[in-house]
């Protein structure tokens, strides 16, 4: 008997849809990307302050404090260059990922650096938000369509320590 | 506990690309091994447990049910430990618990992925509705943690270089490793593409297929393996959240009461001297450095110089993954687990040709999720005592 | 186990994530036992990204628990009853004296549970065919039926005792997965759970009613539905047989049993296979008034104690499943009482973590897969009778079939050590 040929792969797609809950604490900041505002929220336990913000601090577990705005400007505080390629990609590389620690905030956000030079970028680069128009504006960190520099790094970086928050005990 | 526990057998597949075997086949070929080193049967075995990565990434849901036969598992008890990155290092962890409590005899512990069977940067990747695509993939959230090391240490930019040439020289002698690079030179790194700046295309782990499989088991049963046993001297994992504001990634320090506590367990006051070689899971080449600190390897911003001074490299007095590492081979839900294997094998002598001679005393060490998760292991040639 | 704490089990939680829905569960396990989160040693979860819809998704979880500073915790992709196993082998270890097992399931959040659950079916051969979510569990009520061992009527009163509707009522319904109808099936919800276990005299301090954790086990079947028995569940048996001996009284003996029932036909296959005689069977109205997902084993443990912790019940059982057609099973056994110090350890305890060597024992008594005469298959079964321990199909036969001869080999030779006394096990080598 003459057996077929070898099945090496079969593909085998998985199509899935759900739905995702954004939960209350991150409902606030997303609800404030739509009307272009920061909205951060301060822990009384830690004396930090979040941007975007839980509901309760994931250190103390105390639950937040009422939302309130930021100026929206910060700085780099670490990047990476994206240099490659790759399948589902968004942005045609080379292009800036960094942490944005905002000013007033303590935790930092990821989010793309453009209008800059990928090789011109420093840790300390401080930048501001470019919002979309008004049409395209979401309940989605997509609101800000990237962040921008604002002129030249105005701090030693060397003199800046990684965590730089104040760090109190963590069930005070 | 019930006395010491040990490591009697060891099993892994060759990592690569493995598109002609099953995940069932895949993972049956450490298992067999490790069971054919410890002489033992699947008659033998009292429980299994089963480590592996994100089920997104091959699309296989609670694959502890689908690879019940291929793991001989029939008929036992089966637990899926999932803890990201370092999920093997939990499951050995846990399997040795498993003796220490006098539930099982023998445990077999089992580690797969098959990354080749899914498209897993696009499990990472995709944006969910109230998050950014930035699609950055895996070396978008490392590579700036990376620089930051950089920054605080001093470290000049040939120490990642380095670090990726040194694993793969080592994993040329690994006929296990997926990337075996013997002529591999720093220039070849240094010219490689930048993928992720700072991070190049050659300091950068590979997608590999692969398992690991092996059998834990008490003092009496060890001292009657047919093979030198592997004891383990301490043992520990640690967990810290990922999202509160002013946390350390670089230097997390669920890593360093990892290793602290296991050090403790094991009487070593002094790791960069008592320890041999070490087994970390470095899946970019800066993480050496880091880890190094980390673990206690090395003083804090020190672990570039070892690197530097080539302490680290084989035939240095600390060489760090001889088996090529992260770094030659990456099959994310085993990676974990084939660091604590190596360093087992590394002190029971059963290294081969990456063996370091007259290594007494290992440490294997796996990392998961933003740095979040640390499981590390000493063991030892000895019986702790 | 000191404390329990749940979450109704709503069809669709619209509002919380995964910690939200988590962390107030957390807050009233650990007020009910007057512990802070400080005070806990050790943390074990359960969830499962696939109902979750993104890879990692137990790490927002442990926001709720505030890993900071950094904290000794695992997590299983299963049913968190499963972790509520891996914490209670830790608390034997002595490494600490409280651990807290928490779980989250979401059944709600995917669009169409018929997309998810074949995924958990062999990749190759099963998973292709895409069997709708209950198709298997429809397979095997089926095979029941057809064996005389339940009828249809049967499942509707069944269903009619939780549901308070009329038997005639319910058979008018249609079918969903013939003979399963609606009614038959699991509704999908989302839930967490929460249970704090202390050891000895912690757990004593800590409440006045403890419910001690006397035994537990869990067994894995075969994947292939086409070469198992679907009448009987041996991995349910054989872990309720190992839970008891662990325990010291029988599964029989309990007077309340929480059974994780994703389908009215489960729960008389589950009673015959655990001998369940006497015992109140799912007084909390079980899964079949909602199923949270991978939470749902795990509230079968904590309501099962939570009889004893009240006062009312002195034994219970608890059972979570994993797996289509009850692949996997676990069985856990709880007494108001703890296991008498005095009495002599089991003889199914393995030989190395108790026993002095004299007591040594052949490994025969405790073997769960010794090779079975088969059962004569044309012989049918009582109604309500447990299958025969004999099956054709036990766990030993798929494991010799699957054995190297090399593997089989050194197997055999290993009873012979192991029957070796263990005094001789130095020279051994």
């Amino acid at each position: 008997m003459t057996l077929p040929e070898p099945v090496e792969t079969t593909s085998s797609p998985l199509y899935m849809n759900y739905t995702y809950v954004a939960g209350t604490g991150r409902s606030v900041f997303l609800r404030g990307l739509n009307e272009r505002r920061l909205l951060a929220r301060h822990c009384p336990g830690c004396s930090l302050v979040y941007a975007p913000a839980p509901e309760f601090c994931s250190r103390c577990l105390r639950p937040v404090g009422p939302p309130f705005e930021l100026p929206g400007t910060g700085e780099v505080s670490t990047f990476c260059v994206v240099n490659f390629p790759f399948p589902g990609q968004v942005y045609e590389p080379p292009y800036v990922v960094a942490h944005i620690m905002l000013d007033g905030a303590h935790n930092r956000l990821m989010h793309l650096v453009r209008e800059v030079a990928p090789e011109e970028v420093t840790i300390g680069l401080r930048v501001e938000p470019v919002w979309v128009d008004d049409d395209e504006l979401d309940t989605s960190t997509t609101s800000i369509r990237y962040f921008r520099p604002i002129g030249r790094p105005t701090r030693d970086v060397a003199a800046v320590p990684y965590a730089q928050t104040p760090i109190g005990p963590a069930d005070a | 506990m019930s006395g010491p526990l040990a490591v009697i057998g060891v099993g892994q597949s060759v990592q690569a690309k493995r598109r002609e075997v099953t995940i069932g086949a895949l993972v049956r070929e450490a298992v067999d091994e490790a069971l054919a080193d410890a002489e033992l049967g699947f008659g033998d075995i009292d429980a299994v447990v089963l480590s592996k990565t994100p089920d997104l990434f091959d699309g296989v849901m609670n694959p502890e049910l689908y690879l019940a036969d291929a793991m001989g598992a029939v008929g036992l008890p089966v637990t899926r430990v999932f803890t990201g990155g370092s999920v093997g290092g939990h499951a050995a962890i846990f399997g040795a618990h498993l003796v220490a409590a006098g539930l099982a005899r023998r445990v077999l512990v089992v580690a797969y992925s098959k990354e080749s069977e899914g498209n897993f940067t696009w499990a990472l990747s995709r944006g969910l509705p109230f998050s950014s695509h930035l699609g950055a993939g895996a070396g978008g959230h490392f590579a700036p943690v990376i620089r930051e090391y950089i920054r605080r240490s001093g470290a000049p930019e040939h120490i990642g270089w380095k670090v990726a040439v040194n694993h793969r020289h080592n994993a040329a002698r690994n006929p296990y490793a997926h990337i075996r690079r013997a002529d591999l030179t720093v220039e070849e790194v240094r010219q490689s593409p930048m993928l992720w700046d700072p991070v190049r295309y050659l300091e950068s782990c590979p997608s590999s297929d692969g398992s690991c499989a092996i059998v834990v088991t008490g003092a009496e049963l060890a001292r009657r393996a047919p093979r030198p046993p592997a004891w383990i001297h301490g043992m520990a994992w640690r967990t810290e959240t990922g999202h509160f504001a002013g946390r350390d990634e670089v230097n997390p320090q669920a890593g360093r009461d990892c290793a602290a506590d296991a050090y403790r367990q094991a009487g070593i006051a002094d790791p960069a001297r008592e320890i041999d070689v070490a087994e970390l899971y470095i899946p970019y080449s800066w993480y050496e450095p880091m880890w190094l600190e980390n673990t206690g390897l090395a003083a804090e911003h020190d672990g570039w110089r070892l690197v530097d001074a080539d302490r680290t490299a084989f035939g240095g007095d600390l060489p760090v993954n001889p088996s090529g590492g992260v770094l030659s081979g990456n099959p994310t839900g085993a990676t974990g687990l084939l660091r604590f294997a190596e360093a087992a094998l590394q002190v029971r002598g059963l290294a081969g040709e990456h063996q370091v001679p007259g290594a007494r005393r290992a440490v294997g060490h796996a990392m998961g999720g933003a740095s979040q998760f640390h499981a590390l292991w000493v063991v030892g040639s000895e019986v702790p005592g | 186990m000191v404390s329990f704490a749940q979450s109704p089990c709503v069809p669709a939680d619209r509002e919380h994530d995964m910690a939200e829905i988590v962390l107030p569960v957390i807050r009233e396990a650990l007020d009910a036992c007057g512990l802070t989160r400080d005070d806990i040693d050790f943390f074990a979860s359960g969830s499962h990204d696939f109902y979750e819809g993104r890879t990692f998704s137990y790490i927002e979880s442990l926001d709720a628990v505030g890993a900071w500073p950094p904290i000794s915790e695992s997590h299983v992709e299963m049913d968190a009853a499963w972790a509520f196993a891996e914490a209670w082998a830790w608390l034997q270890l002595g490494e600490g004296q409280t651990a807290m097992v928490y779980g989250i399931g979401r059944s709600s959040l995917a669009a169409d549970l018929d997309q998810i659950l074949p995924a958990q079916l062999d990749p190759y051969l099963l998973a292709p065919l895409r069997p709708h979510r209950d198709a298997l569990a429809g397979l095997q009520a089926r095979a029941l039926i057809d064996a005389g061992l339940l009828t249809e009527r049967q499942l509707a009163e069944i269903v009619s005792r939780y549901k308070d509707v009329a038997v005639d009522k319910l058979m008018d319904a249609p079918h969903v997965a013939a003979p399963l109808r609606a009614h038959d099936i699991a509704p999908p919800g989302d839930a967490a759970a929460v249970i704090v276990l202390a050891a000895g005299d912690t757990a004593r301090r800590l409440t006045a009613h403890p419910a001690w954790v006397r035994g537990l086990d869990h067994r894995m079947e075969t994947h292939y539905p086409g070469v198992r028995d679907l009448t009987c569940s041996p991995s349910t048996r054989r872990a309720g047989e190992r839970a008891a001996e662990l325990a010291g009284f029988a599964t029989a003996d309990v007077q309340v049993a929480e059974l994780h029932t994703e389908y009215s036909y489960q729960e008389p296959l589950l009673v015959a296979e655990l001998g369940l005689k006497n015992a109140e069977v799912n007084p909390s109205g079980g899964p079949l008034a909602g199923w949270p997902a991978t939470a749902t084993g795990l509230i079968r443990i904590g309501e099962a104690a939570r009889r004893i912790m009240d006062g009312t019940t002195g034994r219970a059982l608890a059972h979570a499943t994993n797996g289509p057609a009850l692949q996997h099973n676990l069985v856990c056994l709880l007494a108001a009482q703890p296991r008498d110090p005095g009495q002599p350890r089991d003889p199914g305890q393995p030989r190395d973590a108790a026993q002095p060597p004299e007591a040594a024992q052949p490994r025969e008594p405790e073997q769960p897969r010794e090779p079975e005469q088969p059962r004569d298959a044309g012989q049918p079964r009582e109604p309500g009778q447990p299958c025969d321990a004999a099956q054709p199909r036990d766990a030993a036969q798929p494991r010799d079939t699957a054995q190297p001869p090399e593997a089989a080999q050194a197997r055999d030779a290993a009873p012979a050590r192991d029957a070796a006394p263990a005094r001789d096990a130095g020279e051994a080598r």
